[in-house]
């Protein structure tokens, strides 16, 4: 392990010497045996030579018993060191002489068990035998002990100089390996150390150096281009975080511009808004000044006229009349003016009565006989038999009845203006139709836009031509729209023009702060039944607590809520009721959502109320295949269904309710705002007056 | 000869009422605030009265409210007289007590015709 963990440098020394004096160790070794077997075998050989020749010169003393002679001999051998004990045996293998060096005592060894020539080891001597002979006769036999000293003593320098020489050699590997290891490792740690530059110091400039074009050169080259790459990625990526910033810097300006336009906007729409509530009161309070001066002039007129025609001069009668014509005809422009900024500032109401439609128009066209006849125009009248009674403002029903009327007076030349009146029931409900339609000039498809809008008659000529404010198509709009009516008109120039207005047949009263038209209940026939339903919710579900609760969280949102605990009463109440939004659970015992769903989507009365699936089943695909608007899983998230519904409400298209060609609708915020505004405060339109 | 009192504070209107009414043959006080309204009514005993609404002092509804909570002059009809027009005027007329209401400018007629049912009523 630690040998693992040590440095590049390191390892390949240790490598290099390990395998140098592993094998200088082995052949030293080889060597040194090779030799010292050698040179035992030299000394044995050595030994057996002086055993011959000692033999050969004590022959002749042993012949003759000569022990002195035999003694000398064997003496001879101190000249060799290494021979420790030599020893003559006769024939009786008794010692005969004997030689040792260490004593003078006769050795007690023991002669050989055979005859002739040979050597043995024993207790770490050599011990050699020769036969002494003398003429081919055995006399007995010589012994020669060594100690190898010479042997042994060679073995230990041979030893010593092969240690030395190891050593050395190691030493010598040690210093050309540490050397010669740079060649791999110094490339490797150049690398390390520019590996180490980068990732600390993020530079990716740095290169690695390469120096030979081997393997490490090959790794070099290759970090060296994969630092390049990084570098040229770094580079796009800065170049990228650069212009990222930059652009949200835009964009956070672009924000900033926009919220300041916003407000701006915001600023000019109060201003504006105030402004108009300001218009309002100012022509309220304005027409209520003239009318005050305007009544004494018809009044006095009036009177004078009276008493004149009483004292019988009729020639001032005349003139006195004009005074009153005139007077009563500012004055209606006046009412008309009024008129339309009580409406504007949401003060006009209803006062809504039971009366008999026939007379009104009898009492109308009455009325207009001398306007029609002005022109040399007929009226023809047509009311419907079956015509009944109807309830609505009769006020505002006569007027609307008198503008349409006179405008057709006005517009017609010697022509004929029919007023039709018939009763027509849509989507089950009662209503009034008057059409009155003229042969008069008529009106092109251009002037039709701005109708019904206040103070835009067809054109300038024709307001020089025939006169009037203006306002009396606007307030006939206006009215028909408070009773929840629709107007229309169809017509083409040159050929006359027809005004069709239905009135529901029971107009339903509704307090000033309720008035609030918006898409879906401003003008429309259908309007009054879609609000009976609008705020409705059906909860199709067979668990009582999850009615319970849905009925609860959705009373508090300001829905009525209907709920049905299986899904045969689901559909009947979705029948019977037509709710805005219908909740529907799947699983339920007998009918599950799927085949409710499938029965309200095939009944063509009921495919256009929204579904929202409620269901612990996740099969939303299922639910959107079958026509489910939207589709949540239990538990609901109260919040989001209150979106979907609220979004429901709100996109309930106009393709329910069949909104007529609609003028001018003020915003709820603005009628809210001129609503409250309006209530009697009269300073400000004062304040206005003064400083002009 | 029936005794009508005109509670009215525009002083052109309230000559040429005065004076129409008187040219149909009645008897005419005239008032020109509540407050004088109040204490002719009492002193006076009129037939009926036309209490214009904006008045100065004392409007015509706390006029109204006064005469109608007071035994003596319960009985007197009041035709309010009105320039707003508006139906909460209206229905603030009822309730203040007025038996009838009509609106300005005065079409002379019409209010005579008022007057006249009223009287016949009180009549009867």
């Amino acid at each position: 392990m630690m040998l693992q963990n040590l440095s590049i440098k390191r390892k390949l020394t240790l490598i290099t010497m390990l395998t140098s004096s592993a094998a200088l160790v082995l052949s030293a070794l080889s060597f040194l045996i090779y030799d010292l077997v050698s040179f035992r075998h030299l000394l044995i050989q050595d030994l057996m030579t002086q055993a011959e020749i000692i033999g050969y010169n004590s022959a002749g003393a042993m012949e003759f018993k000569d022990v002195p002679a035999a003694t000398a001999t064997l003496a001879a051998l101190t000249a060799k060191e290494d021979i420790v004990t030599a020893v003559l045996y006769g024939r009786d293998n008794k010692a005969f002489a004997h030689y040792s060096r260490a004593s003078k005592n006769t050795p007690t060894l023991l002669p050989p068990q055979s005859q002739g020539n040979g050597y043995r080891f024993e207790g770490g001597y050599l011990q050699v035998f020769h036969d002494v002979t003398l003429n081919g006769e055995r006399l007995g036999t010589l012994l020669l002990q060594s100690d190898m000293r010479q042997w042994s003593v060679r073995a230990k320098r041979y030893g010593g100089i092969l240690c030395i020489f190891v050593l050395i050699s190691g030493l010598f590997a040690w210093f050309v390996s540490s050397k010669l290891q740079r060649l791999i490792s110094r490339p490797i740690l150049h690398l390390e150390d520019t590996m180490r530059m980068v990732s600390a110091n993020r530079n990716y400039e740095v290169r690695a150096t390469k120096s030979y074009g081997d393997e490490i050169g090959k790794l070099i080259d290759g970090f060296n281009t994969m630092l390049s790459e990084i570098q040229q990625r770094d580079t796009a990526l800065r170049g990228a975080n650069d212009e990222l910033k930059s652009r949200t810097g835009e964009l956070e300006k672009e924000i900033l511009y926009r919220k300041q336009t916003q407000e701006e906007l915001l600023k000019a729409k109060h201003v504006a808004e105030e402004a108009s509530r300001a218009k309002s009161t100012f022509l309220a309070n304005m027409s209520h000044e003239l009318r005050t001066p305007l009544n004494a002039i018809i009044g006095y007129s009036e009177m004078l006229e009276e008493e004149t025609r009483e004292s019988g001069k009729s020639d001032s009668v005349q003139d006195l009349r004009k005074i009153q014509s005139a007077g009563k005809h500012l004055l209606s422009l006046i009412n008309d003016v009024l008129d339309l900024s009580k409406i504007e500032a949401g003060k006009m109401g209803l006062h809504l009565e039971n009366f008999e439609v026939a007379p009104l128009i009898d009492e109308m066209t009455t009325t207009l006989q001398p306007a029609a006849a002005k022109n040399g125009n007929t009226i023809h009248v047509h009311v419907a038999n079956s015509l009944g009674g109807m309830r609505a403002d009769v006020t505002k029903v006569r007027q609307i009845l008198f503008n349409l009327l006179s405008n057709a007076c006005k517009f017609t030349d010697h022509g004929t203006i029919s007023v039709d009146v018939d009763q027509t029931k849509v989507e089950g409900r009662d209503w009034v139709r008057f059409r009155v339609s003229d042969t008069g000039i008529g009106i092109t498809a251009k002037q039709k836009e701005n109708l019904f809008h206040e103070f835009s008659q067809a054109d300038a000529s024709i307001a020089r031509k025939y006169g009037g404010t203006g306002l009396g198509l606007a307030i006939t709009y206006r009215f028909v729209q408070l009773m929840k009516g629709r107007i229309s008109v169809e017509s083409e120039p040159g050929k006359g023009a027809t005004f069709t207005v239905h009135l529901p047949a029971q107009v339903v009263a509704e307090t000033p702060e309720s008035v609030r038209p918006t898409a879906s209940s401003d003008v429309a026939p259908s309007s009054d039944e879609s609000k009976t339903h609008k705020d409705t919710i059906l909860v199709i579900d067979d668990d009582a607590s999850v009615r319970d609760l849905m009925s609860r969280f959705l009373g508090k949102l300001g829905f009525h809520v209907v709920a049905a605990a299986n899904g045969a009463e689901g559909v009947r109440l979705a029948r019977q009721v037509r709710p805005l939004v219908i909740t529907l659970d799947v699983v339920m015992p007998e009918c599950d959502g799927w085949t409710v769903l499938k029965k309200l989507k095939s009944d063509s009365a009921l495919a256009e109320i929204p579904v929202i699936m409620v269901t612990i089943v996740d099969n939303e695909a299922m639910g959107l295949d079958l026509g489910a608007s939207n589709y949540l899983i239990k538990p609901v998230d109260r919040d989001r269904l209150a979106v979907l519904i609220e979004k429901h409400r709100a996109g309930r298209p106009a393709s329910i309710t069949g909104a007529p060609a609609t003028p001018f609708i003020a915003s709820p915020q603005r009628r809210r705002e001129s609503e409250r505004r309006a209530s009697g405060k009269v300073d400000h339109a004062e304040d206005l007056v003064s400083r002009r | 000869m029936p005794k009508i009192l005109l509670v009215e504070d525009n002083e052109m209107n309230r000559d040429m009422l005065s004076r129409r009414l008187q040219r149909k043959g009645y008897a005419v006080i005239t008032a020109h605030d509540g407050e004088q309204g109040h204490l002719l009514a009492c002193s006076e005993m009129p037939d009926l009265i036309l209490m214009d609404i904006s008045l100065p002092m004392m409007n015509g509804w706390e006029v109204t409210r006064l005469l109608k909570s007071n035994e003596s002059t319960r009985h007197i009809p009041i035709i309010a007289l009105t320039a707003h027009a508006l139906v909460t005027d209206r229905d603030k007329a009822f309730e203040a007590g007025c038996d009838d209401y009509d609106t300005k400018p005065i079409e002379f007629g019409r209010l005579n015709e008022k007057i006249d049912n009223l009287l016949t009523v009180k009549k009867s």
